[in-house]
């Protein structure tokens, strides 16, 4: 099962594990590429947030990141520190997505 | 239709690489933050690590592991590892400024590298040493190892000639000469000492001008560590050369192998690195890239 994450509502990654599903895999492989999967989108969208905070500020968010999953202080942070957060992580999510749907096309074509 | 097994293969190639490429992004982007959290999270049971999860290290080159479920377990967990707190105390270890380490810093500091890398490594042997250990880098050209080597006959393989074409032979030869006489006699030792050459700053050890001729045995392909701080990578390279001069405000040189691979340029972004002699009076350490097995997961692709 996926770790949900502090973004889970707003990144859905089903239409990927979907994609994965129709190339046939055994299961460890697809459990595998679905890791390698999670974590690119979860590297990018750290940059993403990262990006736009200052020096000081991103000690501070990856502070509360490593805290035990405490998804509503890290909103509650990151709400108070970058505009429009939601809209900046889902779409560096998107983007990749769009990047990784062709990524699986194209290895299903080939 | 290809087999499913290709399928995989094939996708997990393309994936690694992506993953490679965003977690060398937010490295080389926030570096001082990640480094700063990895340094406090010594204190923190790995098991806690919440959302940093799939966050993994600077140096973990998570091309992942073959597919058996301990492994991928395995993976779930990687996140800030030894890699990052060796680059951590070796920040901690490091002046804010480029200058020559002091004894006691170059002490700490090759025993640090030393225990990492695994080779042992220290910036003075039987009495001699270089003006410093901790420098600026700056790029050197190709060098023609037997007479009639041009940039045609320098590379073994098409991949290295569209890598390295471009840096160039340099119009004079190295600081000891031709490797061999003749390109008949060209052994595979001389080609990686070329790969891998330092030009370093001989003429600037101390007592140089009384000690000449003891200090040209001692330096002519000596083994060097070479280190790039800021992302963990070392190479064993040779002193292959002397330079650069004093007024160019950089220490010491590499071969376009070595600068590719610690990921240095030159000009203005040129960047620090650690260079210590290697204490190998066996031969028995290899040049080029060195790898820190433990820090790395098996690709058994």
């Amino acid at each position: 099962m996926k770790k949900k994450q502090f973004y889970s509502h707003i990144v859905d990654t089903d239409s990927l594990t979907r994609a994965l599903l129709e190339l046939g895999l055994k299961d460890d492989e697809h459990k595998h590429l679905e890791i390698l999967i999670e974590s690119t989108i979860h590297h990018e969208i750290i940059d993403a947030i990262l990006s736009e905070l200052s020096e000081g500020d991103k000690k501070i968010f990856l502070k509360h990141l490593s805290s035990e999953d405490n998804h509503e202080k890290v909103w509650e942070y990151l709400m108070d520190k970058v505009d429009s957060v939601e809209e900046k992580i889902k779409r560096a999510a998107d983007d990749l997505k769009k990047e990784l749907h062709k990524d699986i096309e194209e290895t299903k074509k080939s | 239709m290809l087999p499913k097994k290709t399928h995989y293969h094939k996708l997990k190639h393309k994936l690694a690489k992506r993953h490679e490429d965003v977690r060398k992004k937010v490295w080389d982007k926030h570096a001082i933050p990640l480094a700063d959290l990895a340094n406090n999270a010594k204190q923190v049971a790995m098991g806690s690590m919440g959302g940093l999860m799939l966050l993994t290290s600077a140096q973990s080159n998570i091309t992942l592991p073959a597919p058996d479920q301990q492994v991928i377990e395995e993976t779930r967990s990687i996140e800030l590892d030894k890699s990052v707190f060796f680059q951590s105390d070796l920040a901690e270890m490091l002046p804010d400024e480029v200058r020559p380490l002091t004894k006691e810093e170059e002490t700490k500091t090759g025993e640090l590298l030393s225990a990492h890398y695994g080779i042992p490594v220290a910036a003075e042997i039987d009495g001699k040493r270089l003006n410093r250990s901790y420098g600026y880098i700056g790029a050197e050209q190709h060098l023609a190892r037997y007479p009639g080597d041009t940039m045609e006959s320098h590379f073994n393989n098409p991949d290295d000639a569209a890598k390295y074409w471009s840096s160039g032979m340099a119009p004079g030869l190295g600081a000891w000469g031709y490797f061999v006489p003749a390109g008949q006699q060209l052994s595979e030792t001389d080609v990686q000492r070329e790969k891998y050459y330092l030009a370093v700053q001989t003429f600037l050890s101390p007592n140089f001008n009384q000690r000449i001729r003891e200090y040209r045995d001692f330096y002519k392909f000596r083994k060097m560590l070479v280190v790039n701080p800021n992302n963990g990578k070392a190479v064993v390279a040779v002193i292959g050369d002397a330079g650069p001069a004093q007024w160019t405000g950089k220490s010491l040189g590499g071969s376009p192998e070595v600068m590719k691979y610690l990921e240095r340029v030159d000009g203005r972004a040129k960047g620090p690195v650690l260079y210590f002699f290697v204490d190998d009076p066996n031969d028995t350490i290899p040049l080029g890239p060195v790898d820190v097995a433990e820090q790395k997961l098996v690709n058994k692709e």
